[in-house]
């Protein structure tokens, strides 16, 4: 508990989660609009289309995930399509 | 005579997992990078054939397709067993693979290769497992699309190569005659000319007509030949795989 | 054992190949979600009669994966016997040949994870919150890409096993705390992380001490080359 958070003091740099998200923010270029109120209130800018996805493809690398293996002949019943007369 | 996978093999197994399908021109990319990383020499094919060789038992293959629209051939993963466990796959819910199910229904009765929106979100309202409300099927529709089963152009939805290269044998068992074939390549042709003459009615990719009756200033059918009446598309200059 | 070795004599080569390739089918299937594969689900729906010769058809099943796909089978409870799949392989950087489309929620889950680490290895909820809120996720609604982010974080992320979710003792009202989930105990490299969070600060990473030390002596950066 608090010996811990002390030894994080003495050894090595604090972490501040606010400044993370600043840093984080401009990594996805926020678009700082002193104009534009956005939809979060006070907060103003907003983030454009695929920030979080730049953010992921970045992030990617620090995991060993693996791929997935997606298919769609198997995944369900074959069954006849109900008879239809084809117009010849 | 077998070979053993390397890293360079599961590396672009890999991908083409993360990827589903590749344009036959990335795959030349792909094998490349991979062998610059993991050493090997191979030629693509052979390289690919390593691959095959080792997933048979799992029935998965990479296989070979040609897309419709331009021609261009494709590398695609596909899975081949039909049991319970491969119907516990999780992308797609019950009701989202019968609407599936429909759409290809409506493709391949159709004579354009293709099924409107609409068509489609009136099957959604019919659904015998669990109707999909309108914003419901769009949503679907759009996941389809990103997921590369389907693409969709100004409204009208086709089967994607990635479709077709995998769900054939489904298709063909399924349809029987009522699936069209092209006289040329002998693939399915959903998307394609058709002769006119009555009596012969042969079907050809657009691709196909172009690489059949290229040069040709007065084309005439294969199979009968009458005068191909039909525009004959540009042949694109394939890309390769290097 | 003697038991094991007579219920083998009772299956052809073939028919355990047929049950090792029906188990790695199984696992891949539960990793489209990246829900982790207990045991006794591979007994329920695959294995079923072939019980006594489990550990053979398991050994064979984690040597396919690695030999075909470069990827590890790791137990990650040993005594629920869970498991999940892992990479083995360095991914290819650059761009030629980056052409999967990514997945937004791995951006989210890395400021979660990061922030987790960088904070001693158990936050409490509120922490994550009030750090979503800056980067304009606000839990109570709905977002374009993430939808439910309450849910995507407190379920999705928990049921994959990324994260941890759990009660507070003794807070009245309840409070919650996050914590690593034994997937991302596995699967992400601290290493890594920290060279990223370094990199958004302009920072050397190893002026977090604490942070270095353990994200060196971890298992998983021993791995990573
Ligand atoms: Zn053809
Ligand atoms: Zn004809």
């Amino acid at each position: 508990g608090k010996e811990k958070a002390s030894q994080l003091h003495a050894e090595g740099s604090s972490f501040d989660p606010s400044a993370f998200a600043e840093h984080l923010l401009s990594f996805m270029d926020l678009n700082r609009l002193e104009d534009e109120s956005g939809t979060d209130g006070n907060l103003g800018g907003y983030l454009p289309g695929g920030a979080w996805l730049k953010l992921a493809k970045r992030a990617e690398n620090c995991f060993r995930t693996a791929p997935a293996f997606h298919y769609m002949l198997g995944s369900f019943l074959a069954e006849p399509p109900p008879p239809r007369q084809r117009v010849e | 005579m077998s070979r053993q996978m390397g890293d360079g093999h599961r590396l672009f197994l890999q991908n083409m997992m993360t990827n589903g399908i590749v344009s036959a021109a990335q795959a030349g990319m792909l094998h490349k990078k991979c062998c610059e990383l993991h050493g090997g020499q191979e030629k693509i094919d052979d390289f690919i054939n390593v691959v095959n060789t080792h997933l048979q038992p799992l029935f998965m293959h990479i296989r070979k397709g040609m897309s419709e629209e331009d021609g261009q051939e494709h590398f695609v993963l596909v899975n081949m067993a039909e049991t319970d466990i491969t119907r516990m796959a999780a992308d797609y819910a019950e009701n989202e693979l019968e609407l599936f199910r429909k759409i290809m229904d409506l493709i391949v009765e159709s004579d354009s290769g293709s099924a409107s929106s609409t068509a489609i979100l009136n099957s959604a309202d019919k659904l015998i497992s669990k109707k999909l409300k309108k914003k419901e099927a769009e949503l679907v529709l759009n996941k389809f699309v990103q997921d590369k089963w389907l693409k969709e152009q100004d409204g009208e939805y086709t089967l994607s190569v990635r479709c077709i290269v995998e769900m054939e044998p489904y298709m063909r068992t399924i349809y029987q005659d009522m699936i069209k074939v092209c006289y040329v390549c002998h693939n399915i042709a959903l998307q394609c000319q058709v002769c006119e003459n009555p009596s012969c009615e042969i079907k050809v990719h657009l691709p196909c007509v172009a690489r059949y009756f290229r040069a040709r200033s007065d084309p005439h059918c294969p199979a009968c030949n009458d005068f191909w009446p039909h525009e004959i598309p540009e042949m694109q200059a394939p890309q390769s795989q290097s | 054992s003697s038991q094991a070795q007579r219920a083998r004599e009772n299956f052809t080569s073939d028919q355990i190949d047929h049950k090792v390739a029906e188990v790695v089918q199984f696992i891949l299937i539960k990793d489209q979600k990246k829900i982790p594969i207990r045991r006794a689900d591979i007994g329920k729906h695959v294995i079923k009669d072939y019980k006594h010769i489990y550990a053979e058809v398991m050994n064979r099943v984690c040597r396919t994966f690695e030999q075909v796909f470069g990827l590890k089978l790791v137990e990650i409870d040993l005594k629920q016997h869970i498991y999940i799949l892992i990479n083995k392989l360095e991914p290819i950087r650059g761009q030629t040949v980056s052409m999967h489309p990514g997945n937004p929620k791995m951006g989210l889950l890395f400021v979660i994870l990061s922030v987790i680490f960088m904070k001693g290895g158990t936050i409490k909820e509120n922490l994550v919150w009030n750090t979503l809120k800056k980067l304009r996720l606000d839990p109570g609604e709905k977002h374009d890409e993430f939808g439910d982010v309450k849910k995507v974080v407190t379920e999705e992320f928990v049921r994959q096993k990324y994260l941890e979710y759990g009660k507070i003792p003794h807070t009245e009202p309840v409070e919650y705390e996050f914590r690593w989930g034994l997937r991302a105990e596995k699967e992400v490299s601290k290493l890594k992380l920290l060279e990223f969070v370094g990199e958004l600060f302009d920072q050397d990473p190893q002026n977090w001490t604490q942070q270095f030390r353990e994200a060196s002596t971890s298992g998983t950066s021993s791995q990573s080359t």
